[in-house]
């Protein structure tokens, strides 16, 4: 029973520690506020699941992303749905910003938009790439994330880099 | 602009992208609660139904046919035999969310390319399933006979129901699976071979 409210205790640590960044990776799996809700509950419930069986042999944070990851991606099979245009981003996806300039507002969600755009365009293996470099992996955390080589990552994250220029449209 | 700096600026949009809905710790707590009460009424209502199967055959073992006893044990049988055939297939798929990407997407295919043996197996299952009512049938023809002699209507819609609705519940079905199936496996070998071209290149 103890064991029990103490992985329940992990459970809720976890969550609190990581709840943005879950949020953040189902972002790049769903554009849909209420299936991204759902989503990031799949991903929280996969991790209570798997939680029990993990000794510890990767960061804990290394192991909420490669649940994240995962889920995304069975996510992706199950809607599999058209990459979504910028213009119908939804509003109330984006917080709300305390800038106070209005304009100032508007254009940082615009770019956000953007960014949110561009990635979701991108194919899935250099969208995971972008994904976890943004979330500030290191090299080696990808590598354990991925199942790759510390170098192959170095070469898949420059070509997802320039991809997502592109899509940016940065890159002349 | 450096490649650093426009990281960071990246960064910077990313970070403000998103926050946990509201309420995400209670909801989790919620459905992870739902989900132990709906996998241990699963387990309870397995059981009481495999339990009923072999009381009704124990009811029934004075019967002076096979078919009072014969029909309960084999569905017990079938049971025992499909779930081992399920154990067997599915062996080694289970609980892959805490591996790697790439560890994931192989279990992945390895899974849903079980589950289409699986289909094709319960495919083979159902038509000796088949094979053995119709001989349990024939066996105690002498008795079946003069009651369906007596109640020919009965027993006719008795057969188009049980002849008629294993190929249109099972084949159709198991069918409109095994397309679905068929496709994610598609779809995942997609993904490896995505993974394998970003390696090779």
């Amino acid at each position: 029973m103890s064991e029990r409210r103490d992985l329940q205790a992990q459970f809720e640590r976890i969550l609190s520690e990581h709840g943005a960044a879950i949020s953040r990776l189902a972002f790049g799996y769903e554009t849909v506020a209420s299936v991204r809700e759902e989503l990031v509950q799949d991903i929280a419930l996969a991790i209570w699941q798997a939680l029990a069986h993990f000794r510890g042999d990767c960061s804990e944070r290394t192991f909420v992303y490669r649940i994240a990851h995962n889920r995304g991606l069975s996510h992706v099979w199950k809607r599999r749905p058209p990459h979504q245009p910028l213009e119908e981003m939804e509003e109330s996806d984006q917080p709300i910003d305390p800038r106070p300039h209005p304009e100032e507002q508007a254009a940082q969600t615009n770019q956000r938009a953007r960014l949110m755009s561009a990635i979701q365009s991108l194919p899935v293996a250099h969208r995971q790439m972008i994904v976890l470099m943004l979330e500030g992996l290191s090299h080696a955390q990808v590598a354990e994330v991925l199942g790759i080589t510390e170098n192959n990552v170095a070469v898949r994250l420059n070509r997802a880099r320039n991809m997502l220029k592109d899509a940016l449209g940065e890159r002349p | 602009m450096t490649e650093d700096r426009e990281l960071d600026i990246w960064r910077e949009q990313w970070s403000n992208v998103a926050e946990p809905p509201a309420g995400f710790q209670r909801k989790v707590l919620q459905r992870i609660k739902r989900q132990e009460r709906r996998f241990v009424l699963g387990n309870v209502l397995s059981v009481i139904a495999f339990l009923g199967i072999l009381v009704f055959a124990w009811v029934m073992r004075h019967q002076s046919s096979w078919m009072g006893t014969g029909w309960p044990i084999s569905v017990c049988v079938l049971v025992f035999i499909a779930a081992g055939i399920r154990i067997w297939v599915l062996r080694r798929t289970w609980r892959p969310e805490t591996q790697s990407t790439r560890a994931f997407v192989e279990l992945w295919r390895k899974r849903v390319a079980a589950r289409i043996q699986l289909l094709r197996i319960s495919l083979y299952l159902s038509i000796g399933w088949l094979i053995f009512c119709a001989a349990l049938m024939a066996v105690n023809w002498p008795i079946i006979g003069q009651d369906a002699r007596a109640h020919p209507k009965e027993w006719v819609a008795l057969l188009i129901v049980c002849v008629l609705m294993q190929p249109v519940l099972l084949w159709y079905g198991a069918g409109w699976l095994r397309r679905r199936k068929l496709a994610e496996l598609n779809e995942v070998t997609k993904i490896l071979n995505e993974m394998d071209r970003i390696d090779v290149s």
